[in-house]
């Protein structure tokens, strides 16, 4: 067996182990496998209520959005060959949720329900157009832009947030910003499956245009390859699969960032041999960390995105580190 | 298989860059493209591997237009080897090399591709390094990795700029001395070169390149006469036997 089926072989098991888990834990003691079963036949106990309705939802969101930002981070860093892409870092996912909180809180959403996942993908589509277009400056215009993208969608965010009256608006900022999982319905699923599912066929489709161009855009072009296509099969895979996330689980940063990184040394720097692996990795990621914000350590639930935060900026420091002394 | 361009001419920003250029590159033949900077050799080579569309003229592979052909096609007739390649390629030298095999991916076996690979290693001499990371390479050994993922695409046409730029002598030598084997084989080699001893003795046939215009072609001996250096390079030339030494400049106003 080669490492890179050993590896996506682990990480597969672990990602199913997660799920389980994430079943299984919660403050109500139910038979997870009597609940699954009940569900399945209709019967209406209250396991399969907590299953179908509040366990079952937040699993199938947690895993599909941690596999998508960890398959986006890994084909954005392919795209414009900078380890330091990610659709947290570079403002995609406040983008997205900007656009998700514009449509949320106009009421839009609310008489038509696309109108959510299709305005934070259009956020985040602008955004990865926009840094798409300063890729060519380098390493540094593209995580400047990139600050800056993410500066104006939180600013833009909490302002919109402060003029709608709710008393709970600095927790609605929040879960915007930060990503969480806690209010995951199935009424989410539906919503975001569609985009999450197209966005990562997208992504899982450019592997080998990303291998080619490793070797630069002339020598790609000249095996066969067109940068256009795979830029746009990058824009329109991120949108989809980015925007559907933050719409339903707010903006959750650096799973994109960190599962790239950790999974090189193990499957080497070949593109296409990191899309698979990052995306179970994502998965692996935010499931362990949904678990981990559900343990009963304060009060109140921990936000998803500041434990996926807490693991990701070391991992953002170490990768600035070295690139230290290098031109950008 | 024959590349042909055919009366192509480009124009960029209103800078004529070609002008009218006709020539072959043929199977069998190491052709040289040699001319001061600025001449437009390495444009000329970016038109003729599909990368710049030329504004009026045609580049023909057997007959056939380069600019209509199926792109995968391209990929398999046509190997193009830039002068620089991207600063860090963090994938071992084995995996670098394989990438030349993207254009057979429909078309080529597994064992196909893992030949054609080693062999390329081999030729280029580093079986020894195939599973170092490309970052831990001196500046030498990464330009012999890519040419070894141009060897392995195995296409007919291999057009290369510069490729002995950044080699020692004795490196210089090898690459040379494997386009002529290349050639051999039957296929036909294009590449850009500024050592015009290298050029003199490994070509084939040389072509000249001055403002965007072919001003002469044909074997090295009737190409690179003192006339040529005087006029195109605006140097003087010693000859000690065959090699050529550029010796003083003819008029300091032609190139300062």
């Amino acid at each position: 067996m080669s490492r890179y089926a050993l590896t996506v072989a682990i990480l597969a098991m672990l990602v199913l182990a997660l799920a389980i888990l994430s079943l299984a834990a919660g403050p109500a003691g139910i038979g997870v496998l009597q609940g699954l079963s009940d569900m399945l036949q209709g019967r209406e106990t209250i396991a399969a209520t907590i299953i179908g309705q509040i366990r079952l939802p937040r699993v199938i969101l947690a895993l599909l959005v941690g596999g998508t930002l960890g398959l986006s981070g890994a084909a954005l860093q392919g795209l414009v060959r900078n380890p330091l892409a990610d659709p947290g870092v570079l403002g995609i996912s406040g983008c997205g949720a900007l656009g998700a909180v514009l449509v949320f809180y106009t009421g839009v959403s609310a008489v038509w329900a696309p109108a959510l996942p299709l305005a934070a993908l259009s956020g985040a589509g602008l955004a990865t157009l926009l840094l798409l277009a300063l890729t060519r400056g380098g390493t540094l215009v593209l995580v400047l832009a990139g600050a800056a993208l993410g500066s104006m969608s939180a600013a833009l965010l909490a302002l919109t947030l402060n003029l709608v009256p709710s008393p709970y608006a600095s927790y609605e900022i929040m879960h915007w910003l930060m990503g969480s999982l806690s209010r995951a319905s199935l009424h989410d699923v539906l919503i975001a499956l569609p985009g999450l599912l197209v966005g990562s066929a997208f992504l899982l489709g450019t592997g080998r245009s990303l291998d080619a161009l490793t070797l630069g855009e002339d020598v790609a072009h000249t095996m066969g390859f067109s940068l256009r296509a795979v830029q746009w099969r990058v824009v329109i895979g991120t949108a989809l699969a980015v925007g559907s996330g933050v719409a339903v689980a707010g903006g959750i940063g650096f799973v994109g960032l960190v599962m790239p990184h950790l999974l090189r040394p193990l499957v080497g720097a070949r593109p296409s041999r990191l899309l698979l692996p990052s995306a179970l990795g994502g998965a692996a990621l935010l499931l362990a960390a949904d678990l981990f914000v559900r343990l009963p350590v304060s009060g109140t639930e921990l936000q998803l995105g500041v434990v996926t935060s807490l693991i990701g900026t070391p991992v953002f420091f170490w990768q600035v580190w070295r690139l230290r002394g290098r031109p950008v | 298989m024959i590349l042909q361009t055919d009366t192509l001419s480009l124009t960029l920003q209103g800078n004529r860059l070609l002008h009218d250029i006709t020539l072959d590159v043929r199977p069998g033949e190491v052709l040289g493209l040699i001319g001061p900077n600025g001449a437009g050799k390495s444009t000329f080579l970016r038109v003729m591997a599909g990368l710049l569309r030329p504004e009026t003229g045609r580049v023909l592979l057997d007959g056939q237009d380069l600019f209509s052909m199926p792109p995968e096609q391209r990929g398999r007739h046509l190997a193009y080897l830039p002068q620089d390649a991207p600063a860090a390629i963090g994938m071992s030298v084995r995996d670098v090399i394989a990438l030349g095999r993207l254009p057979h991916r429909r078309t080529a076996t597994a064992e196909q591709d893992a030949a054609a690979v080693q062999q390329a290693l081999e030729v280029v001499g580093m079986s020894a390094f195939a599973d170092r990371s490309c970052v831990s390479l001196s500046g030498g050994e990464r330009a012999r990795v890519l040419l070894a993922r141009a060897l392995a695409v195995e296409a007919p046409v291999l057009l290369a700029d510069e490729p002995v730029a950044a080699l020692d002598p004795a490196q210089a030598l090898t690459v040379m001395e494997l386009f002529n084997r290349y050639a051999a084989q039957g296929q036909a080699v294009a590449v850009i070169l500024h050592d015009l001893a290298l050029a003199a003795r490994f070509c084939t046939r040389i072509a000249v390149l001055s403002e965007g215009a072919l001003v002469s072609i044909g074997a090295p001996s009737d190409v690179l006469t003192d006339a040529l250096f005087s006029e195109v390079y605006g140097v003087a030339v010693r000859r000690c036997g065959e090699v050529v030494v550029p010796w003083s400049l003819v008029s300091r106003n032609r190139v300062l």
